[in-house]
């Protein structure tokens, strides 16, 4: 019997239609995440679009999406029936229970494990295209597929399929099922923000439903080419976290089965009813005739209106929404203002972010949710034939609902503002800025709800069937997604997309909005159209057919309706050819396909002319005025180059910035060879060729600007309050350099360039003719003069020699009195100034006036790190040193000479309160300022040559200055928890690599190197061999190298000194942590304490270690271990609360091997804990397992 | 004075559901009988506004119904043959949205009017309650209430007693009567007690046309002396239909009751009997729809 339900409810689920739309949509969605280079699911960087890694993940993500297909099919076996009202008759038959409930799961499943098949299917085919990139593409392993086929998803859909059929059978009702796989989902989504933290990973691995995390948690460390290769073991976390959740599969089995009822629920009997005692009324006289007057037409609608608004508010579906978004947007408010390693205020802008991020998709749920229920609400409630046959006009039913509809967004809206402000009374912030939640947030995310909402209802007045067109608009979601990401990116055709508005205290909305308000105007008066449409084609009485209700269409449009609709048709016409305007004739209309394209052709072009001998910048003159207001910065200026190669030269490239307008340049003495039009790139030829020595002068005008609003990307650099531009945005290069080129490996291959752009090899010494900041200058004389408006500041490099202010604009002039950097920043805002002095050097913070939060610790951190680096590297070569806040468009802060720009979002609204009570957290707005004040030695004295290890020489060294000075101002234990987040970070990217991991000593511009595995290495260096060692070298390097022009130092030079400076015996291990990637394992398994006779403590650690080389692409080779390592005893955990010095019982170096051993210690006291490397300085690859609690002899 | 004339609605699939219908109904009630799937509802519903008919026209008094359907919503009643209500909203709370949309929108007026009904259905004790859990009657009764909203001139009530136990039916038909006789109303029933115990006139329809329309004593006068009646076994029916004109057979006591038509006397232990409504219906239905 079993088997013949299972095969019955297969064959009929096969045939439904649901089956093939669910393969399908699956079928397509694969397919295109691995054929579409813009949707990569486990396929970054180097990993290939059919790596055990990459099919493994895509099994794993869909089958979060199937559940949705899954809860189809196998809620609609038990719901089925009492749908078709056929479940008396089923239920009557001599079917067991179990027969039948199971018989129709299993047959359910088995269609849905079908349907699934889609997804392996589609990775299948779609790695057979031809066009795919070969590079990312690896050979075809069957046992992948049935791996992730059966080990990651069919456990997962088990559990899943179960779990909603429990549901479905407990409920009897589909929309509770779906109401509860959202709740599961926006559940699974929060926790997993909650827990997205190192610490949980394995917690999380072992729980995660979708084995997602567990398979994360094994290869996390993986390298691409682990990815590539390796499938996870089906063992451990893996194996546990399916076992786990298969079981959990046969627990909602057997839910399900006790839940099930064979009766079918009765009705609800009303209780008697209770009669009521009022007094009955007046019999009854002539009843009041009808009036029908505008009085009547308005209260008619207002009624209409309120009633509908109460069925919306009174239906459960709308609390549980509305509890999904706010539980949705809680977490994510609630976390707003922590990051991993530091905590900000949660201030309103952050809040605001928060939700745009996690609430607002659920207004737009509801919007077409309730759109397809108001419409069809008379028609699914059978009292269409009541109302329609009311003397009610037609455009009454329409407008009341609509209008509902728009008054329940924005109540949704005003909720969630409610609930923020609630978390931040709660995080001790006051500072509500209501009317900052209304009109950044609320009003424009209302719009564009009210949008929606009108275009769902118009596709509903058109659908035959409500279903039809809550599909309809569920693929119009889908599309907007995708649209964009395939080049079709105009808002004057994307319904309802508007300009995303960037957000900051310091300069509000800027001019955002105003592209914002025109896009909503715009897409407003067509949501208008369609509102007067679907009036026009509204039902009324019985005809539902389309035809004849396109036919009366006329009639309906005639008078006031058809006013309207011109009136609309009118607006959006007229408000899309003022965008139009704006978008594509003031500004250039691009995609981001169309940049790329632009970026290859340019680097095609221009490329061959990168090693041609030029003339060099020696001195710069700027006179930059900057129109805040009017989004504008001019400049006037001129360079002294000068030709400084051993030869006369003939031609000369100028290149600038092809947002740049050149208004004029004046080179005396030159012709014009070739003018590279859009790419601004003009060659010219010198009439009498430049002898070597020989300086000359170039002046130029430049105009930067924005005329009106673009399309996207509006421009954040030139704003009303916080401008910041530097001077390659607005000056000249000469030659070309590699700067602003495409990176990513898929994109260069795609546009035709070879597939990689990489520095000089560490070996080239011809590249130490030019630092890595630009080829055509050294070290330059600068004068620059800037102006502003007269309320705002303007600053850049240099001393402030005048200052004085004239027809509303304020002109400030500085000079350096020594060469600089040919980088520098010009920055414009209203700010206040804390004033500070360290020894004869001039402090300043120039912050936002609602930022004083951390101005005082910036303070305290440039006076730290100044005492610190003057002692241990050379002097400060300036006598002044001035922090700038800019606008939260960026989170950065970036060190130019003697002036550092500092975010908003990173710098000036930590929650210093908050951090120093919590032991997860650093300071890392001291941490930041270290670093960037450290950069004015490494990158200011200091620069590397443009080859392999380039950024070592500033980077990493700024990594490693800025640690000693936390380490001074908060000890040791601070910077370990630094470093902690900095090794995992290290470990975590270097799978996502795409192009190749390099040792230390070679890193090519990657972040996750020169700064990650950077402080880790420097650390463990100055640990090994001491601090007075590492900074008597980079003492060395600055002595020999600081401010000199070519050749510039490479990190092979600051070894060789290292290695002068540490000694031989620390040669392998400065190899080790240079030129090799290195990688340990080591983990401590057991320990115990034996009490000896004279009173102290025998301790036997066993342990276990391993170390491994990695070539580029991850592939690791074992290497024997014989290193010495810390080895401790302590009292209680390092790194944990109530940890400090005075727990530590022992602390020495011993030998280490490879493979398990055991290690002796002896303490005065017993140990609580022991372990190998327990403060994490090495680079391994498990650090959470080198320590181990000790037992007591024979416990 | 409504008046019909050659009224014709396909449905889409060409079904003719009703055909070249032209009627005349003055004020006062009016039955409408014909069995299922005869029309009824469909010209219930071209009547009420709620089907554009493919041809032929429709005036109430003088308005053109299907140009100015807009008009006539203003003075109509309508209970249709089927409808649905909101959960959680009380028959006073939807009584009184109903009379909005009716356009008794002055507070007090709506008020009179929405308690004066309620207390006239005899639904003013359980006005607070959700009419979701209404029973059938209780349903009818709202719907009448809310049909009788704003003095309609016309008033529509398609098969309001189906599925009514006799007691509410009853009750039905009374709160019916006492609509007053200056209007206008359409009582739609395949039911034939519903006509005689209450229509001045009355039509038969089925398969969309009219076949029979007149006062209901006078069309049964039409058939005196020539209905006969006879009981006979089940196993003879089959014969009986070969040789009379049957045009009702009902089961009685076990055994079959037909009732033929013949003009003269048929003889063979046929009786006469006093013809009602039921034979005029039936001898109205074609013959593959005459009832068993």
């Amino acid at each position: 019997m079993f088997k013949k339900i299972a095969a019955f409810e297969l064959r009929y689920q096969l045939t439904s239609p649901v089956f093939w739309v669910a393969f399908g949509i699956f079928f397509l969605l694969t397919f295109g995440a691995t054929v579409v280079p813009y949707i990569q699911i486990g396929s970054t960087g180097n990993v290939h679009v059919n790596s055990p890694y990459a099919i493994v993940q895509k099994l794993g993500v869909m089958s979060v999406f199937a559940i949705f297909i899954l809860t189809a099919f196998v809620a609609n076996v038990v719901v089925r029936d009492d749908e078709t009202g056929y479940g008396p008759i089923v239920r009557a038959t001599p079917v067991s229970k179990f027969d039948y409930l199971f018989g129709r799961f299993a047959g359910a499943f088995v269609a849905g494990m079908i349907a699934y098949l889609s997804v392996p299917l589609g990775i299948l085919i779609g790695s057979f295209m031809p066009w795919l990139d070969p590079v990312k593409l690896g050979p075809f392993q069957p046992e992948v597929y049935l791996y992730a086929y059966f080990l990651v998803a069919m456990p997962t859909l088990l559990m899943m399929g179960a779990m909603f059929f429990a549901l479905a059978t407990v409920t009897r009702s589909m929309l509770a099922t779906y109401v509860g796989v959202v709740a599961f989902l926006v559940l699974y989504f929060v926790l997993i923000g909650l827990f997205a933290k190192p610490q949980y990973d394995h917690i999380v691995g072992l729980l995660e439903p979708f084995g997602l995390g567990a398979v994360g948690e094994v290869t996390k460390y993986w390298t691409a080419s682990d990815r590539n290769s390796m499938l996870p073991p089906i063992a451990g976390i893996v194996a546990y976290n399916r076992l786990i959740w298969f079981g959990a599969s046969f627990a909602m089995l057997a839910l399900a089965y006790f839940g099930f009822r064979f009766e079918t629920k009765g009705a609800k009997r009303q209780r008697a009813s209770r009669h009521d005692d009022a007094p009955a009324p007046r019999p009854a006289g002539p009843l009041p005739a009808p009036r029908f007057d505008s009085y009547a037409t308005r209260v008619q609608s207002w009624k209409w209106s309120r009633f509908e608004m109460a069925q919306v508010f009174k239906s459960p579906a709308f609390f549980v929404l509305l509890a999904l978004g706010l539980l949705n947007a809680g977490g994510s408010m609630w976390f707003a203002d922590q990051f991993l390693d530091f905590t900000i205020f949660p201030v309103t802008r952050v809040m605001i972010d928060a939700l745009r991020g996690a609430f607002t998709i659920i207004p737009l749920i509801i919007a077409i949710y309730y759109a397809g229920e108001l419409v069809w609400r008379e028609r699914d409630r059978r009292t269409h034939e009541l109302f329609d046959s009311c003397p009610v006009p037609d455009w009454a039913f329409v407008v009341p609902k609509i209008a509902a509809i728009v008054l329940v967004l924005l109540s949704t809206y005003l909720v969630s503002v409610v609930a923020a402000v609630v978390i931040q009374t709660f995080k001790g912030y006051h500072d509500y800025q209501l009317s900052h939640y209304l009109l950044w947030y609320v009003v424009p995310e209302t719009f564009i709800a009210i949008e929606l909402a009108v275009l769902a209802v118009f596709v509903q007045a058109l659908s035959p069937h409500k279903y039809v067109g809550w599909g309809i608009m569920g693929l119009y979601l889908v599309a907007t997604l995708t649209l964009a990401t395939m080049g079709f990116e105009d808002k004057l055709y994307l319904y309802g997309s508007t300009a995303y508005v960037p957000l900051s205290d310091m300069n509000g909305e800027g001019k955002f909005w105003i592209s914002r308000d025109w896009f909503t105007l715009y897409w407003c008066s067509f949501a208008l159209v369609l509102g007067v449409l679907a009036y026009a084609l509204w039902r009324r009485g019985t005809e539902t057919r389309l035809w004849p209700r396109i036919a009366r269409l006329p009639r309906r449009l005639s008078g006031g309706a058809g006013a309207l609709l011109a009136v609309a048709l009118i607006i959006f016409a007229a408000s899309g050819a003022y965008i139009f305007y704006n978008t594509h004739t003031l500004n250039e209309y691009n995609t981001s396909i169309g940049r790329d394209k632009f970026m290859a052709d340019y680097e095609k072009t221009l490329l061959p002319f990168e090693k041609l001998p030029q003339p060099r910048i020696i001195g710069v003159t700027l006179n930059v005025a900057i129109y805040p207001h009017q989004t504008r910065v001019e400049t006037v200026g001129s360079y002294a180059i000068q030709n400084r190669t051993s030869k006369p030269l003939s031609r000369m490239d100028v290149r600038w910035d092809p947002y740049l307008k050149m208004v004029s340049l004046d080179i005396a003495g030159v012709r014009k060879i070739k003018d590279y039009g859009a790419f601004h790139y003009v060659v010219y030829a010198f009439d009498k060729p430049m002898q070597p020595g020989e300086t000359r002068t170039i002046r130029f005008k430049t105009l930067l600007e924005q005329k009106g609003f673009k399309n996207d990307n509006n421009t954040t650099r030139i704003v009303d309050n916080g401008t910041f531009v530097n001077n390659m945005e607005i000056s000249p290069f000469i030659g070309m350099d590699r700067s602003a080129l495409l990176n990513d490996p898929v994109k260069r291959r795609r546009y035709g360039l070879p597939s990689e752009l990489r520095p000089a090899k560490l070996e080239d010494d011809r590249a130490r003719a030019n630092n890595y900041l630009r080829h055509d200058s050294d070290w330059v004389t600068s004068d620059i003069i800037v102006s502003t408006v007269a309320d705002q500041t303007p600053i850049a490099p240099g001393y402030k020699i005048s200052e004085s202010v004239a027809n509303d604009r304020r002109t400030v002039h500085f000079k350096s009195d020594s060469p600089i950097a040919n980088f520098f920043s010009m920055q414009s805002a209203a700010y206040a100034v804390k004033r500070d002095k360290w020894h004869d050097v001039n402090l300043a913070v120039y912050y936002d006036p609602h930022h004083p939060y951390d101005v005082e610790r910036m303070i305290a951190a440039m006076k730290a790190s100044f005492d610190i680096y003057t002692k241990a590297f050379s002097p400060y070569q300036f006598h002044q040193a001035r922090i700038l806040e800019f606008p939260a468009y960026a989170s950065f802060a970036q060190s130019f000479a003697n002036t550092i720009p500092y975010g908003e979002g990173i710098g000036f609204i930590q929650n210093f309160g908050a951090i120093k009570n919590d032991p997860e957290k650093i300071d890392l707005v001291t941490y930041v300022t270290a670093h960037e004040i450290a950069h004015q030695w490494w990158a200011h004295q200091v620069v590397g040559a443009d080859m392999q290890g380039m950024t070592m020489l500033s980077e990493t060294f700024a990594q490693y200055s800025a640690m000693l000075v936390m380490e001074k101002l908060y000890g040791p234990e601070h910077v370990r928890k630094f470093l902690k987040y900095s090794l995992d970070h290290y470990l975590r990217a270097r799978g996502s690599e795409e192009v190749e991991e390099l040792p230390l000593e070679r890193v090519e511009d990657q972040g996750y190197i020169h700064y990650d595995k950077g402080a880790v290495v420097m650390y463990r260096l100055k640990q090994a061999v001491g601090e007075e060692v590492v900074n008597r070298a980079l003492r060395r390097l600055l002595a020999e190298y600081a401010f000199k022009p070519a050749p510039y130092p490479s990190s092979k030079d600051f070894i060789a000194i290292l290695r002068q400076e540490a000694g031989p015996k620390y040669d392998a291990l400065i190899t080790d942590l240079f030129a090799r990637i290195t990688v340990y394992d080591l983990k401590a398994d057991s320990a115990s304490w034996k009490k000896r006779a004279d009173g102290k403590f025998d301790v036997t650690l066993n342990v276990e270690a391993h170390k491994f080389y990695a070539d580029g692409k991850g592939k690791e080779t074992e290497s024997p271990l014989n290193e010495d390592v810390d080895i401790g005893a302590f009292l209680a955990e390092p790194g944990k609360k109530g940890f400090d010095k005075s727990k530590i019982l022992v602390f020495e170096q011993l030998k280490l091997k490879t493979g398990k051993q055991t290690l002796h210690l002896v303490t005065g006291r017993a140990p609580a804990f022991a372990g190998i490397d327990p403060y994490n300085e090495w680079i391994d690859r498990n650090s959470d397992d080198n320590l181990t609690s000790v037992s007591a002899p024979g416990g | 004075m409504l008046k019909i004339e050659n009224l014709t609605h396909i449905y889409r699939g060409g079904v003719r559901a009703i055909d070249k219908v032209s009627l005349e109904i003055p004020r006062g009630m009016f039955g409408l009988l014909g069995p299922n799937g005869a029309g009824k509802s469909t010209l219930m519903r071209c009547i009420a506004t709620l089907q554009t008919p493919t041809s032929g026209t429709i005036r109430f008094d003088d308005i053109d119904v299907i140009k100015e359907p807009e008009k006539l919503r203003r003075v109509l009643g309508y209970l249709p043959q089927d409808f649905g209500v909101y959960p959680r909203v009380s028959a006073y709370a939807m009584l009184d949205h109903m009379a909005v949309l009716k356009g008794i929108t002055r507070p007090r007026e709506r008020r009179d009017t929405v308690e004066a009904l309620l207390q006239q259905t005899n639904l003013w004790s359980v006005r607070k309650k959700a009419i979701a859990g209404f029973s059938g009657g209780m349903r009818q009764r709202f719907g009448v209430a809310q049909a009788l909203i704003g003095q309609p001139a016309l008033l529509i009530v398609d098969e309001p007693t189906a599925g009514l136990d006799p007691e509410e039916r009853n009750r039905f038909l009374n709160l019916l009567s006492e609509v007053g006789e200056n209007v206008v109303v359409i009582l739609s029933t395949h039911i034939v007690e519903d006509v005689s115990d209450l229509c001045q006139r009355m039509a038969i329809i089925a398969d969309g046309r009219i076949v029979t329309t007149g006062v209901p004593s006078e069309l049964t006068a039409s058939l005196t002396g020539r209905i006969w009646r006879k009981i006979i076994a089940k196993t003879e029916l089959e014969a009986y239909r070969q040789q009379y004109v049957v045009i009702l057979t009902r089961l009685f006591g076990g055994k079959t009751l037909i009732h033929i038509l013949s003009d003269e006397d048929p003889g063979n232990g046929f009786e006469s009997v006093n013809p009602g409504l039921e034979d005029v219906y039936f001898t109205s239905l074609p013959k593959n729809r005459r009832a068993a």
